[in-house]
């Protein structure tokens, strides 16, 4: 019985970082088109996030946690030509954030559907142990 | 008496806990599904059939306690199966990450069926001792 309680913690841990993805997403959608104030100043950049495998020390069992959330710095910003802009260079262009709302978009469904998988198991364990209990019945 | 020294539900008392183990493992897989460097597990498959002859021939075993780490498993003791890494992934996604959610959803599932099995196999024999110490039920 007590394995059933861990899978359910698993699940839960995969629950959690994968909300805490769908929040790093929203940060970047969100902030899209959030240019600098002064020219030469950096735009918004991208956040990435990665998970790492952790032991709780209160069951001894391997949950999921948030490794880092990084800056993409790899990625080149976007140039958009607004002369009257307060942030436009001499050219009159002002540097964009390097989000790509593509795969942003897609990222989001990758992790409602991991979402879902972990929910998924957690049900299905919550029923193993539902029926479990009812053979005291 | 209880039911454990009965051969039959010593059987089904070692799948179910097997079953449970499994669904914590592939819980695990399905939390790291977007772990990168992840590899699937799985657990070996656990031979059952020397606990099966223990029912069908009716033996009464008298096995010897495990009171100290040091000892060794008695002979007759369940099958303890051990974690091991999936060698033959479906594939391997370029950041190192193995975990098929399909793959994971199917064995989530087929454990799931063994487990209700593994169930209703013991409500039918417990409602076997019942009607044989003559309580209707």
């Amino acid at each position: 019985m007590s394995d059933m309680f861990a899978t359910m913690k698993v699940s839960s841990s995969g629950m959690r970082v994968q909300s805490e993805r769908i929040n790093v997403i929203a940060q970047n959608a969100a902030n899209a088109d959030t240019a600098p104030s002064k020219p030469g100043e950096l735009p918004y950049t991208r956040k990435t996030i990665s998970f790492k495998n952790v032991i709780d020390k209160e069951t001894g069992e391997t949950l999921v946690t948030v490794n880092k959330v990084n800056q993409d710095t790899k990625s080149s910003y976007n140039q958009r030509y607004m002369p009257g802009h307060p942030a436009a260079d001499a050219d009159g262009y002002v540097q964009m954030p390097n989000v790509n709302s593509l795969i942003e978009s897609m990222d989001m469904k990758e992790a409602s559907k991991s979402y879902e998988a972990n929910m998924g198991i957690y049900t299905q364990t919550r029923d193993m142990v539902t029926k479990t209990v009812d053979l005291l019945r | 008496m209880t039911t454990s020294n009965i051969s039959l539900f010593q059987a089904m008392n070692a799948k179910m806990s097997y079953l449970a183990e499994r669904q914590k493992v592939i819980s695990q897989n399905v939390a790291n599904a977007d772990t990168s460097g992840y590899i699937s597990k799985d657990l070996s498959k656990a031979d059952f059939s020397s606990m099966l002859t223990n029912v069908t021939k009716n033996k009464m075993h008298v096995t010897m306690n495990k009171s100290n780490p040091l000892h060794q498993f008695a002979p007759d003791q369940t099958p303890n199966p051990k974690i091991a890494k999936n060698k033959s992934p479906y594939e391997v996604e370029p950041d190192g990450n193995s975990v098929i959610l399909e793959e994971q959803m199917l064995k989530a599932s087929e454990t799931q069926m063994n487990y209700t099995l593994m169930l209703n196999l013991y409500r039918s024999a417990t409602d076997m001792m019942r009607t044989a110490i003559g309580r209707k039920s």
